[in-house]
């Protein structure tokens, strides 16, 4: 087997001094800016490129392969805790795990967070060293009919998420959708929406909005006095509380494909993977406390989002196809090091490209022995003062958010949006809708208009693919649901009465 | 801050002064003779990370090596607005000197044509040519076009059934398409897409019949041969794609691409652009520096300032002309 023995070949490099030092520090510092509301890991691989320059390339790739693991799991650490997701990618991490962490069950909630993601990452690095080039072929099939349709069936999880309140939870979907308006139009150049700003010409980043919706309300909220995650029951030493791992397998299996396909497909990122496969779980979860503190509905995004990582890399290794910001800024770290992306990267540079895809296995593994260690730590922030906690995110968000764009009027944008997000809060309008909106919205629009320019208006085109075909039937059967069931229900019930009734 | 800044400008003025007049031998030009003093800052109207960025990182320890007098260039990233932001922010630096910054033609050049923009190109100066990456069209084996005059040919026997992908309305993928189709009456249909690597990704799929890109970002899938590379629009053949044959030589008479350069607030004292354009050429002989950017896949091009001046000049009117008879977004 070729590939056993490249990976054989790979190992001894892998395992010297200096890449595993890199691996540690890429973990930890990925863990710290995942956490760190604003900062991704598309920011500290970018900030990173220049000191790889007199790095050996695989030092650089496992330091990378580590913050690009760590940053998934570090965002689901303030999600869980603080109701903040650190990245777009925890905001399906905060439906169930704040609700844990405001039962005061914050340490357990961390720990299912952090072997939930360890083993989606480790799945996907699997997938990565074994199985890429065969995958990758499946990233080319999608056309851009096939983008929106993928783009629609993600939108279907809004009439999940808007189920206690249509009218505002579809106020809040239109407001992202209105959001994700913004900006110069790619495909004619006009500027929509942007009242002659300049910093508004390519659109609200949708880190600034995340953080502005997320971030800030809460800060306000401690600083009010209102934080509801309830302290006095929090466990910090004595007895852990007992999780049922072994249900959680199932959730793993499920959610670490739906990871793997989402990370496959370019353009799609861990934020789709994450909230697709609560959604799945959903379905299929027996908790009777769904999204109000389950446990399968926290492992599940929590998998997803790391299970898309390495699978990013399939086609970007394999065809020098990036599939979203992270996997890009990773491939000009590559070039930086003289390997290009593609068939001749696996022929040329064997030993360093598995080398790579192997610290990404390692640091899944690196990650779970950090993200222990440091649990206690985390929990601890909610030993804080409120008085001392919310100036803090405030803090931080802000130079989070400037750091994006090197931008003071992201920074007054977020802040905005902070307002905005608290009025919505006070009114119970959920957010989550807003920002699956501004996620999908654009690629909704731009993928329609793409694969119409293509047909010249043939609306057929958009139904000509089999993959097309699945997802509206997909679509069809998702929204028939709860129609057929609650037309049984009724024949049941007009059965029972019949005879009573008689 | 303001403040401090102020005052030691007034210092250093008076200062100078003071050395001048006790010596007698220093004189003004001879203090900014001693440029660059303090660190300057390279502005770079894109992403950290990204093409631009990646290629500025590369060529600035070179730049400080032979700017001489312990040089420090701090980059600074300004994205936004398809380099708009950054653009804009170099043009309105305080023209001493200090302030640095890649352009990328065309889209420093097309802005200010297609919308009302924040800055014209009288508040830039060039410095010097860096990258020229031509354009190329991209087909994949599969269609049977090897050549122009074959797509040609297939264009005017299939009109409007060509679709072509480019990396966004008014890009240089997008103009070069514009002009063949103005000089050789045929008709293609444009499809954007949010950058290069998507429309990379729609060839090799099969969902679009051609691409419009740069020659760097497909000459590994020619090499591959993935995809037949129909020419590069530039008036030689690059050294990095030795074997895909210009335009010009099947009789196109098209020349574009992208270029990524050296650029500065209109106004920058004489010395300072001199020491700026030479310590360029000189970093960009460097073997150590044309072996990163070798690695890269840079297609690297130097002119000085006053021939990349010329050639903006003559890229801008052309751009002009474009656009009057045929404005490439919608307005």
């Amino acid at each position: 087997m070729d590939i056993l023995a490249n990976i054989w070949a790979a190992l001894p490099l892998v395992f010297s001094f200096d890449v595993m030092l890199a691996m540690v520090l890429g973990t930890t510092v990925g863990i710290a800016v995942g956490a760190l509301p604003g900062l991704s890991a598309t920011m500290g691989i970018a900030v990173l490129i220049p000191l790889t320059f007199a790095m050996s390339p695989l030092v650089a790739l496992g330091m990378i392969a580590g913050i690009y693991n760590g940053a998934m799991y570090g965002g689901s650490i303030p999600a869980i805790l603080l109701r903040i997701p650190g990245t777009p990618a925890g905001i399906a991490t905060v439906f169930d795990g704040y609700e844990m962490a405001r039962q005061g069950r914050a340490r357990a909630a961390l720990d299912i967070s952090l072997t939930s993601s360890a083993i989606g990452s480790a799945v996907s690095a699997i997938a990565l060293l074994l199985v890429a080039p065969p995958l990758a072929a499946v990233a080319l099939k999608f056309g851009p009919a096939d983008y929106f349709w993928l783009a629609m069936f993600g939108m279907m999880t809004v009439a999940v998420l808007i189920s206690d309140n249509p009218a505002k939870g579809f106020l809040s979907a239109c407001f992202g959708l209105v959001i994700g308006l913004v900006g110069i139009d790619s495909m004619t150049g006009t500027e929509r929406f942007t009242f002659d700003q300049l910093n508004l010409l390519s659109g609200i980043n949708i880190i600034v909005l995340l953080t502005g919706l997320y971030a800030i309300p809460p800060a306000v909220g401690l600083l009010l006095g209102q934080s509801d995650v309830d302290t006095s029951r929090l466990n910090f030493k004595g007895v852990k509380e007992r999780i049922d791992w072994a249900s959680l397998v199932p959730v793993w299996i499920r959610s670490s494909a739906i990871g793997l396909f989402i990370g496959l497909i370019p353009a799609l990122g861990g934020n789709v993977a994450a909230i697709l496969a609560w959604n799945e779980q959903r379905r299929v979860s027996k908790s009777p406390n769904y999204g109000k503190g389950a446990p399968d509905g926290l492992a599940a995004p929590e998998c997803a989002n790391n299970a898309d990582t390495a699978a990013t890399l399939i086609p970007a290794l394999t065809l020098g196809v990036p599939g979203n910001a992270v996997a890009a800024v990773i491939l000009g770290a590559m070039l930086v090091h003289g390997l290009k992306p593609g068939p001749e990267l696996f022929r040329d540079n064997a030993t360093t490209v598995y080398g790579f895809m192997l610290t990404m296995l390692i640091t899944s593994g690196l990650m779970y022995v950090i993200g222990k260690l440091g649990a206690r730590a985390f929990v601890n922030v909610l030993r804080l003062p409120p008085l001392l906690l919310g100036p803090m995110i405030l803090a931080l968000t802000t130079v989070g958010v400037y750091a994006v764009q090197n931008s003071m009027f992201d920074v007054w944008l977020m802040l905005g949006f902070g307002l905005i997000g608290f009025a919505m809060e006070r009114m119970s309008i959920p957010t989550a809708p807003a920002v699956l909106a501004v996620i999908l919205g654009p690629m909704a629009e731009a993928s329609f208009r793409r694969a119409l320019l293509i047909s010249g208006g043939e609306y057929g085109y958009l139904f000509s693919s089999a993959i097309s075909i699945t997802l509206v039937v997909l679509i069809v059967l998702m929204l028939l649901t709860p129609v057929v069931r609650h037309i049984r229900a009724r024949q049941r019930r007009t059965q029972e009465e019949l005879p009573s009734g008689s | 801050m303001q403040f401090k800044t102020l005052r030691e400008d007034f210092m250093k003025k008076h200062l100078t002064r003071i050395a001048a007049a006790t010596l007698g031998i220093f004189s003004a030009t001879a203090a900014l003779a001693e440029y660059p003093e303090r660190p300057i800052t390279m502005i770079v109207a894109y992403s950290a990370g990204g093409g631009t960025d990646v290629a500025a990182r590369t060529l600035v320890p070179y730049l400080e090596k032979y700017l001489g007098n312990d040089a420090s260039i701090v980059v600074s990233n300004k994205p936004g607005a398809g380099g708009e932001v950054g653009f804009t922010t170099l043009a309105h630096a305080k023209a001493d000197g200090y302030t640095i910054g890649f352009i990328n033609a065309p889209n420093i050049l097309t802005i200010p044509i297609q919308r009302k923009a924040r800055y014209t190109m009288e508040d830039i100066q060039p410095v010097a040519n860096v990258v020229y990456d031509p354009g190329a069209f991209g087909i994949l084996p599969s269609a049977g076009i090897e050549n122009l005059d074959q797509l040609i040919a297939y264009a005017k026997e299939n009109p409007g059934k060509v679709t072509y992908g480019t990396a966004g309305a008014g890009s240089d993928d997008h103009l070069a398409v514009l002009s063949l189709e103005r000089e050789h009456g045929v008709k293609f249909r444009h499809v954007p897409f949010n950058g290069n690597a998507d429309v990379r990704a729609a060839l090799l799929g099969g969902h679009i019949k051609m691409a419009s890109m740069n020659v760097t970002e497909m000459v590994s899938d020619s090499e591959e041969g993935t995809v037949i590379v129909l020419g590069q629009m530039s008036k030689e053949r690059w050294e990095g794609a030795a074997n895909i044959p210009t335009f010009r030589e099947q009789g196109y008479d098209i020349v574009m691409g992208a270029n990524r350069s050296l650029g500065a607030p209109a106004g920058i004292p004489a010395e300072a652009l001199e020491k700026l354009s030479a310590a360029t050429e000189k970093a960009m002989n460097d073997p150590a520096f044309l072996a990163g950017a070798k690695d890269q896949g840079l297609a690297l091009y130097y002119m000085n300032a006053g021939d990349f001046t010329v050639s903006l000049q003559s890229l801008n009117e052309g751009y002009k002309a474009l656009w009057a008879e045929q404005p490439w977004i919608a307005q």
